[in-house]
């Protein structure tokens, strides 16, 4: 009897209505929709300078407390009187976090350096993740300002990071590899098979289905966008493959891709804002 | 005062996921501060309070991550709903109540986020990874409930957060 006492609550019948309104909404907004609402844009950019501040003040945190290191191995050298490698010590342990950053960012300049008539690059600054466990994003310092549009694709030097899913003025976000909706078209190197499809299953993983029963496929093997989608040039590296399965249908193949980039480890990364391969992303309006 | 507060909460909550917890994850997972923060205002306030609380909260958590609007709203709205029943059932001070409340309200917004994502992600299914979110998630949210359960409880009796606070 407890259970119908619910249906005289006003409270319930009026959540049931917002719900199945706000299921009305969820489907609508599922499509691909062009990109952010004013709405969303506002409340993007509301966190914006929040959130680069708070990545200023943890690359301020990391010098200070590398400092900090540095000053407690120089009490410990001065105890063994090597003053001379103390100082140096100290310079190197002062200059690690700013040479490990520019190192990383060197190595993204030679790369954008390395495809002048390539791809058309922009850097960009991460500073925040998703806000939750479902969504496998990124929100990087750069946005519509700096010319960026939806499903651009987002690279590092080591293979590919994802796409862009919104663009506000100062900030995009970027949709991982590893996000559940994520799926681009790939292309096993070696053994030549295109029809696969690379798709995200949450947990820092990839899985390649729709590979065909009689490959060749081993572990090891690297895996390329095919470029087939139009969305990513082909030819960049995705991962390599782990693990491979048989469907339970028998026809196809699936195989399990470790992700050619450290996701919990990127700092910066690089946005192709059009390739010559075929039309770019902006051309597309997708 | 107290509205302020409820307003603030939630944008600080999406603030410190984002940032300060992403730097500190359990095996990749952050707690969900804001899911935390609409379990309590519901044991506090009950279900049809709970549920406006929740809906609001989700609708902005949506808006901020600009996917697919209404996904967290529901889930925590009706989350929120059913927790908000606890009110009047139960002694509020007791820590065990607002844990209790978490793990129950984490399991109730996953199935929920779940069932929801279907109507998005065709051919999604239940997972280990799913799984394994959800049991490191119901961990980082209880170590986290302890603290905010004995604040929120504080400040709801005595506090920024009493009914009737003007400030």
């Amino acid at each position: 009897m407890g259970l119908f006492r619910i249906f005289r609550q006003k409270g319930f019948w009026i959540l049931l209505l917002t719900a199945l309104v706000l299921l009305a909404v969820v489907k609508l907004s599922a499509d691909d929709s062009p990109g952010l609402n004013s709405a969303e844009r506002w409340v993007r950019n509301s966190y914006a300078p929040l959130q680069r501040g708070t990545d200023w003040i943890q690359q301020g945190l990391g010098q200070l407390s590398t400092r900090m290191l540095g000053i407690q191995d120089m009490s410990q050298l001065l105890a063994t009187e090597q003053a001379k490698n103390q100082q140096l010590g100290l310079e190197v342990m002062q200059l690690r976090e700013s040479q490990a950053e520019v190192e990383r960012l060197r190595r993204l300049l030679d790369y954008k350096n390395a495809q002048p008539n390539s791809y058309e690059l922009e850097a960009a600054r991460i500073i925040a993740r998703a806000s939750n466990n479902w969504y496998k994003t990124l929100t990087i310092d750069k946005g519509a300002d700096f010319g960026l549009v939806l499903n651009m694709p987002v690279i590092t030097p080591d293979g590919l990071v994802g796409k862009l899913v919104n663009v506000s003025k100062g900030t995009a976000q970027v949709m991982l590899l590893t996000d559940r909706e994520m799926a681009v078209g790939a292309i096993l190197q070696q053994t030549r098979e295109n029809r696969g499809i690379v798709e995200g299953v949450g947990n820092g993983q990839l899985r390649m289905i729709n590979i065909p029963y009689y490959s060749q496929v081993q572990g090891g093997e690297p895996v390329v966008t095919s470029g087939l989608s139009q969305i990513y040039p082909p030819g960049i590296l995705i991962g390599t493959v782990r693990d491979v399965q048989k469907e339970a249908n028998g026809l196809v193949l699936s195989a399990y891709v470790a992700p050619a980039v450290d996701f919990d480890r990127l700092e910066e990364v690089l946005i192709i804002k059009s390739f010559p391969a075929g039309p770019s992303p902006a051309d597309q309006g997708v | 005062m107290r509205s302020l507060i409820l307003v603030l909460l939630p944008f600080l909550a999406i603030f410190l996921q984002s940032t300060l917890f992403r730097a500190i994850p359990i095996q990749g997972v952050v707690p969900d501060l804001l899911l935390i923060l609409v379990i309590f205002y519901a044991v506090f306030n009950g279900s049809s309070k709970g549920a406006m609380y929740g809906v609001a909260c989700g609708l902005w958590e949506d808006l901020y991550l600009g996917r697919m609007i209404g996904v967290n709203a529901i889930s925590k709205g009706i989350t929120a709903f059913i927790l908000g029943r606890m009110q009047g059932n139960v002694y509020q001070d007791n820590l065990m109540v607002g844990l209790i409340g978490v793990v129950t309200g984490t399991v109730i917004n996953a199935m929920l986020l779940f069932i929801i994502s279907m109507v998005a992600i065709p051919g999604l299914g239940l997972d280990r990874a799913l799984l394994a979110d959800l049991l490191f998630q119901g961990i980082y949210n209880i170590v986290i409930a302890i603290p905010l359960y004995m604040w929120y409880c504080r400040s709801s009796r005595a506090g920024v957060l009493r009914e009737g606070q003007s400030g």
